[in-house]
């Protein structure tokens, strides 16, 4: 079983809310989610939409033709009708023009419940579930579930719906239950997980959902959700804490990324561990705000000035949200560095589904010595480069510092101690490389002669793309830096034809790769339209 | 415990002569006095400093410290002041680092009001980039940067931090050590954002002790509480070296104000302390 549902409207009508209830009941029936989310930068008005893709089978993307498209409005209609497949139909209500339109009489039922506009999405879902034979008591348990309040109303749209729509496809429960989640909800709880004490934020498209998220649990959790004036008090206020001994996460998309980038700098020399989500959007700077970009990948395997060692974690889903997340905390908690976690608007705000959803196992210590002696050194030389972690108020006077610095964290200029400083943060990476090595920093899936390379949020449609090509297998890479480079050499070698797939204008992976490891990728599939891949464009790019 | 417990053996690398070493003995008498009285532990201290000449008293005071960068003394003392409550958080800054680079977070924090002492080393020049204007360099300054003499009016920090919200809001002279290590301990024991302007003249770049010699006076009995007489004592001094301004010294306003930490109810104790055991089934549940 496999449908494809478009649902579209002006901002406000509830298309979002509504296709994401539509989806989390497919996942309550067994089925596999994957609901895509098409919005531009305004609150009332414009043209936004989401794509459901159901099936019995895991599915990580959106489709390009539709089984039935719900419009809220004329202009959904005008814009997607070539989407609709031959025998697919438009629902929407009776004043919409179109000969695939199955016509509800909205404005007749709005008046008889009474209720604002707003209902028409609840007469569209109880009209949608009949429609597949779904019950209707544990249909209204789950809209009593997801609405709770203001119940009452909705129940009666629903009901309304529901008896003016005839059981045409009987779709039977898939098995338990699945898991339906964001990528930024999926950070949210991989940080709650990682024991987060801190997360600094100030609001930016597509990171806002984690700010908003952990500002929720704030109390449950006894942790601290807290929106500074700028991105810059942000990055620094978290190294202030971090300094404490405290968890900290920052997050943002690529601007406020920018002036984080003295902080991530600031990290590095003071050997604070931070953590910094970076949800890309389509730039260069305000760009294409709502939309889907692999375009910063560069900018933070180089962000910071000087040279110092940091980790960029890029998860494909959220399901490996959560792990890296774990691991982005345990990594910059251990080796006292910053950890990037790399992620997109395709994977930040869109709803994945998965049977299972797990937590990592990585050690969740804070690393921090009990009883510090009264000579504490913050930045003691070590073999490994990482010195025992005491903090402020334990009993010995403790400093961290911008500065070039001794064992103590007093200021130095001379040339010796700079060398030994630098020489000390950087012999981190080999322990760093070693650890990395045994948390999947490259995947593979598939078999076949021909090799896909990929990283991030591509992963979806690529994954679905290999179910449908023959002889390819896909590279996906999860961890930048450190890079994997002799799971990518050896992939390479043992493949005919390579491809690179990303969502960015210059091949940025590409790139890396040719510096990591000397092999350059001639073929390319990039997409720079703020847009992301689907499944049948990879397809038709590869057959072409 | 004395001042002198809170020495380093670092070289101190202030000009011989410089105002820096008035506030440095300032602090730490404050420091050992506050310790002495019970009021603060020594060990719970933690301070913070931009980049600049004042932010050398990092390497020169024996206390927790972290040396962030140009203008983010202030969020960085927020940050160790929200990762841990009980520290007694300090952070210095200069003109050109609170009131240039940093002037946003310093605006905020007045708002924010975490209970937390914001010492600001005003010299009305950067000195450490040898000379150039500062937000409260007077109007005519002659610098490096403005050769032909600054053309724009000074801020008035002391105004800007009233009317932001600022919860203790006082002036000092660093060559009076007396005077500001009682003012130091003030606004340490005040619950909230304290700002203490220091005027710090620059004995290289800014000579400005013949005029506070002759302008300075010591506030007294004037209505602290008042937040409109405060600033019109705040507007008295524009920060010009006209010869017929006065510059006052002391405590302009305090008030009491719910701080930063009180809004967060499940503060319990500092982030390092807290057993995080996280029940995943529940956790995860909510997606299912």
């Amino acid at each position: 079983m496999k449908k494809t549902i478009l649902i579209g409207g002006v901002a406000g009508q509830g298309s979002a809310v509504t296709s994401r209830f539509i989806g989390k009941i497919f996942c309550r029936l067994g089925y596999f989610v994957f609901n895509y989310r098409d919005y531009p930068s305004l609150i009332r008005g414009g043209h936004n939409f989401n794509i459901l893709e159901i099936s019995d089978t895991p599915v990580y993307s959106q489709g390009e033709k539709y089984d039935i498209i719900l419009a809220l409005d004329q202009k959904t209609i005008d814009l997607h009708k070539d989407g609709l497949k031959e025998e697919g139909f438009i629902l929407g209500s009776d004043k919409l023009n179109s000969d695939k339109l199955n016509p509800i009489d909205i404005g007749g039922i709005l008046k008889k419940l009474g209720g604002p506009q707003i209902l028409e999405n609840d007469v569209f879902i109880g009209f949608l579930f009949k429609y597949f034979g779904i019950d209707k008591d544990f249909l209204l348990q789950e809209a009593k579930n997801e609405f709770g309040n203001n119940f009452e109303k909705i129940q009666k749209a629903i009901e309304e719906g529901y008896g003016i729509s005839t059981e045409t496809e009987k779709l039977e429960k898939n098995g338990e239950g699945n898991y339906f989640i964001s990528g930024n909800e999926a950070i949210s709880i991989g940080a709650l997980s990682a024991g987060i004490d801190i997360y600094f934020a100030y609001p930016m498209t597509p990171a806002t959902g984690v700010l908003h998220y952990l500002a929720k649990k704030e109390k449950e959790y006894s942790i601290i959700v807290s929106q500074l004036e700028n991105e810059i008090a942000v990055a620094n206020a978290a190294l202030g804490a971090s300094f404490t001994g405290a968890k900290v996460m920052v997050g943002s998309s690529g601007g406020g990324f920018a002036l984080m980038t003295e902080a991530i700098s600031l990290s590095g020399i003071s050997e604070l561990p931070l953590v910094v989500y970076l949800s890309q959007r389509t730039g260069p700077a305000t760009g294409v705000p709502t939309y889907t970009s692999q375009g910063d990948l560069k900018f933070a395997v180089n962000a910071g000035h000087g040279e110092f060692s940091k980790i960029v974690i890029a998860p494909g889903d959220p399901q490996e949200s959560i792990l890296r997340t774990e691991e982005s905390f345990y990594l910059a908690t251990k080796y006292r560095i910053p950890v990037i976690l790399l992620g997109d608007k395709h994977l930040g705000e869109l709803d994945y589904s998965f049977k299972e959803l797990n937590n990592s196992n990585v050690s969740k210590e804070r690393f921090i010595i009990d009883n510090p002696s009264q000579d504490y050194k913050t930045y003691q030389m070590t073999d490994n480069g990482v010195s025992p972690v005491a903090v402020p108020g334990q009993g010995p006077v403790v400093k961290a510092t911008s500065y070039e610095h001794d064992e103590y964290g007093n200021t130095i200029e001379d040339a010796e101690a700079t060398i030994k400083m630098n020489d000390k943060r950087m012999r981190k990476v080999d322990g760093i490389e070693k650890e990395v090595n045994n948390l999947n920093p490259a995947t593979v899936y598939g078999k076949g002669k021909n090799l896909i390379i990929g990283w991030g949020s591509t992963k979806g449609a690529i994954v679905d793309a290999l179910k449908k090509i023959e002889d390819f297998r896909f590279l996906q890479i999860s961890y930048i830096v450190p890079f994997p480079k002799e799971i990518l050499k050896q992939e390479v070698e043992n493949s005919d034809r390579v491809i690179l797939i990303e969502n960015n204008m210059t091949g940025l992976l590409g790139g890396i790769i040719r510096e990591q490891t000397g092999i350059d990728i001639k073929e390319r599939i990039l997409k720079y339209d703020g847009r992301p891949f689907t499944a049948e464009y990879i397809i038709k790019k590869i057959n072409n | 415990m004395e001042a002198k417990d809170f020495n380093t053996k670092e070289q101190n690398t202030w000009c011989p002569g410089c105002s820096n070493l008035g506030i440095n003995q300032a602090v730490k008498e404050a420091l050992a006095d506050l310790v002495n009285e019970g009021k603060i532990k020594s060990k719970d201290i933690a301070i913070s400093a931009g980049i600049g000449c004042h932010a050398k008293i990092y390497d020169y005071l024996n206390v927790n410290g972290f040396y962030g960068l140009h203008g983010r003394t202030i969020p960085v003392a927020l940050g160790i002041k929200i990762g841990n409550p009980e520290l007694t958080v300090l952070g210095f800054g200069g003109d050109g680092d609170t009131y240039a680079e940093g002037m946003a977070h310093f605006v905020h924090n007045c708002k924010h009001n975490a209970n937390m002492t914001m010492l600001v080393h005003n010299n009305q020049t950067f000195s450490l980039t040898t000379g150039q204007s500062t937000p409260t360099s007077e109007k005519g300054f002659v610098g490096a940067s403005t050769p032909f003499g600054e053309e724009e009016s000074p801020i008035n920090p002391m105004t800007l931090a009233l009317v932001s919200g600022a919860t203790f809001v006082a002036r000092s002279y660093a060559f009076d050590i007396t005077h500001l290590k009682e003012i130091i301990k003030k606004a340490i024991n005040h619950k909230g954002f304290s700002f203490v302007e220091i005027l710090q003249p620059c004995i290289i770049f800014h000579n400005t002790i013949p005029y506070f010699k002759d302008h300075i006076y010591k506030l007294e009995g004037n209505n602290t509480g008042d937040i409109e007489k405060a600033i019109e004592l705040s507007r008295e001094w524009d920060y010009s070296f006209d010869k017929d301004k006065k510059v006052s010294i002391g405590i302009f306003y305090e008030t009491k104000k719910t701080t930063l930490e009180d809004q967060w109810s499940q503060y319990g104790k500092p982030c390092y302390l807290m057993e995080r055991k996280i029940d995943w089934d529940k956790l995860s549940k909510e997606f299912k």
